[in-house]
């Protein structure tokens, strides 16, 4: 049996419900409150040395048997390589190679940057309303050095002005390469086919309309806003969205991944 | 037609030159020299306008970012298959792969570059050395370049950065003392990515990797070495980058 271990349907859990939905898969859905630190408790399964030092810090967890599967784009992958049925990949090498190349860059340089703006905007004012003030109680909780500091941020809210301006430029790429990809009059991202590498960069982007309305808008992208809404259209999504518990999926927003330390 | 423009066979560069010679691919090598900012030429910016090795170009075209590229080789030519068929271990291959390219890697590099690549530059003509920092394409690649140049890692950023190399080299061999090959009982890619990071470890004076410390590491090392595709792969170096491989010849053990 699959079962995926998820909280609020934005940004990486996102795309992993998405993809199991457009699949036509049957999973259970485990929902955690990621802010009631339900990842670290009896709900979970054993962790694997991956799953323990996740790059995402707080990502989606996929169990198939014996498997436990993190990362959610190579998640994603997974999928396609064991159940190849409705294929959510390009079956040539130099179709996977862009698909790829698209999920390297919303991994490396988007998904910090949404998941900065976004917890600068939104997690941490509810962190606030929760009284979760202090970072000291929170981060010993967490193992790995990189989420105590990924949380630390988030609680006090420290971003400095470089990181939000640089995670605006960052996010402004995805909106502007979603633009280019399309200027053709096609539909989907790669060799105009349906593919996660359109889920990924869903995951990421059903946010910016809302945190930034400037750059992310029908009248400056006209064709990122109708990729964004065949996107909002497909029942695979909407599915993935109606998991939400609090009604406000595209402002749930997790503390991490970190920036590239290094250009 | 198949072309490569790579560097050192080690790091970025070392990646799809191993991967090809694991195959036993017939390509035509164009050694770029990296510390001379060959990647940014003009001439070079025609083929790939990113300004990055290293790039494969397959009759009309041009394809970049290593590991990529490394999938890309598995999947359209012949040889022995170097992606598992399992989905598991494909998973496990690809996980390791980000592990190093963007976590274990750039620590690494931040010290490699600040101790060699930074000073073997620095001593060139400043406003030359301005220009060529002016004509790198990505404005991520020009503060790499910036900080290495003139030396700007802050001490916090380099104490950060040999704290991961620590760290890092410890879950590697964790990993490997649960498999034989880093995504599992199957020789991979992931292999092909680490190889060229982890090679030069054991000479590191930091110790992280040592027979003692990592011995799992280390026995994944002279197997690597051992492989004829290794020792082609590094016989295209043009620098003293190969004779760090001597310290990985197994130790022969006494009677």
């Amino acid at each position: 049996m699959l079962e995926l271990y998820h909280w609020e349907p934005n940004v990486f859990s996102l795309a992993a419900l998405t993809a199991l939905n457009e699949k036509g898969l049957d999973y259970k859905s485990r929902y955690l409150d990621w802010l009631n630190f339900e990842q670290l408790g009896p709900d979970m399964p054993a962790l694997n040395l991956e799953a323990e030092h996740n790059p995402e810090y707080e990502g989606p967890l996929l169990k198939d048997g014996d498997a436990l599967i993190s990362e959610s784009f190579f998640l994603m992958e997974y999928l396609d390589d064991k159940y190849p049925e409705t294929p959510l990949k390009l079956r040539t090498p130099y179709g996977d190679w862009q698909v790829q190349v698209w999920g390297r860059f919303l991994g490396e340089r988007v998904s910090n940057a949404v998941s900065t703006l976004g917890c600068h905007r939104y997690l941490h004012p509810l962190l606030k309303e929760r009284r979760i003030n202090s970072a000291e109680t929170v981060t010993g909780r967490f193992a790995v050095q990189e989420r105590q500091v990924a949380w630390r941020e988030a609680i006090e809210d420290s971003y400095s002005e470089e990181v939000i301006r640089d995670s605006k430029r960052k996010a402004g790429l995805l909106v502007e390469r979603i633009e280019k990809a399309l200027a053709g009059g096609g539909e989907w991202l790669v060799e105009n086919s349906y593919t996660i590498a359109d889920i990924d960069a869903f995951s990421k982007a059903n946010s910016l309309p809302k945190l930034l309305p400037h750059v992310a808008n029908e009248e400056k992208a006209p064709n990122f806003w109708a990729w964004l809404e065949r996107m909002r259209a497909r029942p695979a999504v909407q599915k993935a969205l109606a998991t939400s518990k609090t009604g406000k999926p595209d402002e749930a927003f997790a503390p991490g991944p970190e920036h590239p330390r290094w250009g | 037609m198949l072309k490569l423009y790579h560097w050192e066979p080690n790091a970025n560069s070392g990646k799809p030159i191993l991967a090809m010679e694991e195959k036993e691919l017939d390509f035509e090598s164009h050694y770029l020299d990296l510390l001379n900012f060959d990647q940014h030429s003009p001439e070079y910016l025609k083929i790939n306008p990113l300004g990055t090795i290293p790039a494969l170009v397959h009759d009309d075209r041009m394809l970049y970012e290593s590991t990529a590229i490394m999938e890309y080789v598995d999947a359209a030519f012949p040889g022995p298959q170097l992606r598992p068929s399992d989905p598991e271990e494909r998973w496990r291959m690809r996980w390791w792969m980000k592990f190093c390219d963007e976590y274990y890697a750039p620590s690494a590099s931040m010290l490699g570059w600040n101790a060699f690549i930074g000073p073997s530059v620095r001593d060139k003509d400043p406003e030359e050395l301005k220009r060529k920092i002016e004509a790198i394409p990505q404005p991520e690649r020009q503060v790499a370049w910036k900080k290495a140049i003139y030396g700007l890692f802050t001490p916090e950023e380099l104490a950060e950065s040999a704290r991961r190399v620590a760290f890092g080299a410890q879950i590697f061999e964790e990993n490997l003392k649960r498999h034989s090959w880093l995504a599992g009982e199957t020789f991979s890619l992931a292999d092909i990515n680490a190889f060229n990071l982890v090679y030069f470890m054991p000479a590191n004076p930091a110790g992280h990797v040592s027979p003692e410390k990592t011995p799992c590491t280390m026995e994944w090392l002279y197997k690597m070495y051992e492989r004829p595709a290794s020792k082609r792969a590094w016989s295209r170096g043009k620098t003293m980058t190969a004779d760090r491989l001597t310290h990985l010849q197994r130790p022969t053990v006494a009677a």
